[in-house]
């Protein structure tokens, strides 16, 4: 489809209704502006929707239909969720109040009664698909809401779960008091004046952030923070640091400087304790210079100071403390956010009582997503979760189906992680730390093999990033051989490709291996007798003769006298006997090395190397192979050659044991003869 | 004969459907396609057969198009027949005269829509 045509698409009405006539005259009144699609019954319908749902910006519903009614298919819709994603506007000559309240609770949008309006079907439709696309919008809006939400937690707990075991044991109220007044003084700060120019989100981001105001005192010795008696001017010095070691560790959180709950969390951690004066530190900012977000957490800090217990000192009571920091006791803050602090006085106590008994932050904010989620409010996103989960089972069923063990390799932290499937199937976990030291890299992999098969993948290019290598790899103690197919990963680093990792996915192919194994083994050797074809024979033995070392060599060429016989007599099956028991008798009588083949029909050879006395080894098997089988009385014609005389060359050496062959045939058989003794 | 005529004479309701359908010729498109529904026979074979669903259903399509196309007479006796048939319930003798009259209905409208310009 061409841009143009694309633009001009029209929005897609699905009309389901039994009747032609029925769904030929809405679509009349409403092809002019829409594309029509129409369905003669609900399970019809439902074959459209699995391949169209996003295609269609409405549906038109009949109740009575044959097959599948309407509510079924209401009930269907409901099911899959393309209640949701689809108005439905339901049509029928049907008007009983029951009907239609059943069509309401199922999800239909409006409701259509015969006869037909022209302008009311077209109204209808026209409000029914604005007035959804207006909702789907309000949707998305509040999903993007908690999405945002869900990330700050997230990076919240990022930071907050790397500290946390430095923590000491007065910060888990404390935090939770500080975000809670925070929230409260900003409350009545917005009631009272809009010159800080602080917005709702804004509310909730410096409350989140107004937890890690104190982050820095992670370096600070303990013996410092948890010192009961009071600080010498050097360890209150050092004390003092904390507000600059967390704006320092903000800063270096890595690329979320730019963030607005990491930009104000900085001015909190390095300004909560400034004093509006300018006596405050570690800057000396002075009145307005201080952001509102640090001197609200200021003043929740000294007040949460002052109604804890500490180290130092008691709890003082609610009333006295606010008295305290209203005469400046315990430093000079901000007149209007005194004025917050006084309005708010009564409810104080109370509201921190209440938190107090509350779980902590972060799992009040996941709860708040997973109260959402349930509440069914996370429509889109859980839509967009559902197809993701599809997507998975989608291909998990086929790596599973496919038997292939997936995997994926990061090289920082260096991790290994596989399929679903072949975790199960190697017994072993899906996430592998260091795996060159796990059983994958040493049991399954041979270690050598594994640090081969990761320096052959990083030495691969984004270009040509696909690797395929065979290996005998051990699968629950047994040998198989697979084929492990790898992409290199890339990240691209200010041009230059930075390798991180890959993904890749290991094949049994032993039944293969095996195969090809065997082919190979086939067509070396003579199906019948087992021994070496001519052809194999030829290229061992000339190995053998190119091989200077070990010179001294002789050939026996043979075939057996009056087979034709044999065959002729006892027939073909017992001539095929006859080969097979000479072939034994070879078998049986040489050395590993040497070299017996059968050449075809009743011919053979063996190669073997020789010492002195040439005649004896001869002797020897030509002995063994003058016997008998069944009836048949076997003797062979036998030529010898030397491979002194051959120069090195298989041919030359063949025809001369041939020729010798030859010679004791044509002196009568039983018989053999050396070529050189011509 | 002309849209109109064919109206007054079946027993339908011309300013009607005209309200509501805008056009003649779209009126006589439809009064057409009626012709060729297959709900009518549908209704008298499913009602041999006592096939009380189907035949509930070819009632209740015909009541349908009728109301769209405010073919009063016919959408009336087929009301009626179709409430008799709704849920199923059983065949009876008084079926019969509800029959009969959707079609004597269905024949006269037959006839008028035949003679359509």
């Amino acid at each position: 489809m061409s841009q143009k045509e694309n633009i001009r698409e029209k929005k897609k009405i699905l009309i389901v209704d039994d009747s032609e006539i029925n769904r030929s005259l809405l679509s009349d009144m409403l092809s002019s502006e829409y594309d029509i699609i129409e369905a003669e019954n609900g399970l019809e319908a439902a074959g459209i929707l699995h391949q169209q749902e996003y295609m269609i910006a409405l549906m038109l519903l009949d109740i009575v239909m044959p097959v599948m009614d309407g509510f079924e298919m209401l009930a269907v819709m409901n099911q899959n969720g393309w209640i949701k994603s689809i108005p439905v506007i339901m049509i029928s000559a049907e008007t009983v109040p029951a009907y239609v309240d059943r069509a309401y609770d199922l999800g239909v949008q409006d409701y259509i009664s015969r006869p037909f309006d022209e302008r009311i079907v077209q109204r209808r439709v026209v409000n029914t698909i604005l007035l959804f696309a207006k909702q789907k919008e309000l949707e998305y809006m509040v999903t993007d809401q908690i999405m945002e939400k869900e990330r700050e937690s997230r990076l919240m707990v990022d930071i907050l779960s790397n500290i946390v075991e430095f923590r000491n044991g007065e910060s888990g109220l404390h935090v939770l008091h500080i975000r809670m007044l925070t929230e409260f003084f900003l409350k009545r700060l917005l009631e009272k004046t809009d010159q800080f120019g602080i917005s709702r989100t804004d509310i909730s981001l410096i409350t989140n952030a107004s937890a890690l105001h104190d982050i820095g005192k992670i370096a600070i010795p303990s013996r410092i923070l948890n010192k009961s008696g009071k600080l010498t001017d050097e360890e209150f010095a050092t004390m003092k640091t904390h507000t600059l070691e967390g704006a320092k560790l903000l800063q270096s959180v890595p690329m979320r400087e730019n963030e607005p709950l990491v930009k104000l969390s900085y001015q909190i951690c390095r300004w909560h304790h400034e004093r509006y004066d300018g006596r405050g530190y570690p800057d000396g900012l002075k009145g307005d210079e201080i952001p509102i977000a640090a001197q609200v957490v200021a003043l929740a800090d000294v007040y949460d100071a002052l109604t804890s217990e500490r180290v130092y000192k008691p709890a003082f009571p609610h009333e006295k403390a606010v008295e305290m920091i209203l005469n400046n006791e315990c430093g000079v803050f901000n007149p209007i956010l005194m004025e917050c602090l006084r309005d708010s006085a009564e409810f104080l106590q109370e509201e921190l009582e209440t938190v107090s008994r509350k779980q902590n932050s972060q799992e009040e904010l996941w709860g708040t997503v997973e109260r959402m989620m349930e509440a069914d409010k996370l429509n889109v996103s859980d839509r967009t979760v559902k197809l993701l989960e599809h997507e998975r089972v989608k291909y998990q069923f086929f790596a599973e189906l496919s038997q292939e063990i997936q995997f994926e390799y990061t090289t920082v932290p260096e991790m290994l992680s596989l399929s679903e499937w072949g975790a199960k199937f190697l017994q072993m976990p899906e996430t592998i730390l260091n795996p060159k030291e796990s059983d994958f890299g040493t049991k399954v992999f041979s270690e050598a093999d594994f640090e081969s098969l990761l320096s052959k993948v990083e030495a691969t290019t984004p270009k040509e990033p696909v690797l395929e290598e065979h290996y005998l790899l051990n699968i629950n103690g047994m040998e198989r051989w697979h084929r492990v197919i790898v992409r290199s990963m890339w990240e691209n680093n200010n041009e230059s490709p930075v390798y991180t990792g890959a993904i890749g996915k290991m094949v049994d192919i032993h039944e293969d291996v095996e195969t090809i194994k065997h082919l190979r083994l086939m067509a070396d050797y003579d199906p019948l007798t087992g021994l070496l074809n001519h052809k194999s024979a030829r290229a061992q033995i000339s190995a053998h003769l190119s091989d200077t070392e070990n010179g001294k060599y002789i050939l026996l060429l043979f075939d057996l006298d009056h087979f034709k016989l044999a065959n002729d007599t006892y027939g073909h099956l017992f001539g095929d006997e006859v080969l097979k028991f000479v072939a034994e008798i070879i078998k049986n009588n040489i050395r590993s090395m040497d070299i017996a083949a059968r050449m075809g029909g009743d011919e053979f050879l063996v190669f073997m190397p020789h010492k002195d006395t040439i005649e004896a080894q001869v002797k020897r098997i030509f002995g063994l192979l003058s016997s008998k089988y069944q009836d048949f009385q076997i003797s062979v014609s036998m030529g010898v050659s030397d491979a002194k005389d051959s120069g090195g060359d298989y041919d030359t050496l063949f025809r001369m044991a041939d020729e010798a062959l030859y010679r004791a045939k044509r002196g009568g058989r039983n018989k053999y003869c050396f070529y050189w003794d011509e | 004969m002309t849209v109109k005529e064919c109206y007054e004479q079946m027993g339908g309701d011309y300013e009607d459907v005209m309200g509501r359908l805008r056009k003649d010729e779209r009126v006589q498109k439809f009064l057409l396609k009626f012709l060729d529904d297959k709900s009518y026979g549908l209704l008298c074979s499913s009602l041999e057969e006592k096939n009380m669903e189907e035949a509930f259903r070819a009632a209740h399509t015909i009541k349908g198009v009728c109301q769209n196309l405010s073919i009063t007479g016919l959408y009336h006796s087929s009301s009626e027949l179709s409430e008799r048939l709704r849920n199923g319930q059983a065949y009876g003798e008084d079926i019969e005269p509800l029959l009969a009259q959707v079609k004597a209905d269905y024949e006269k409208v037959r006839d008028c829509i035949g003679r359509l310009a």
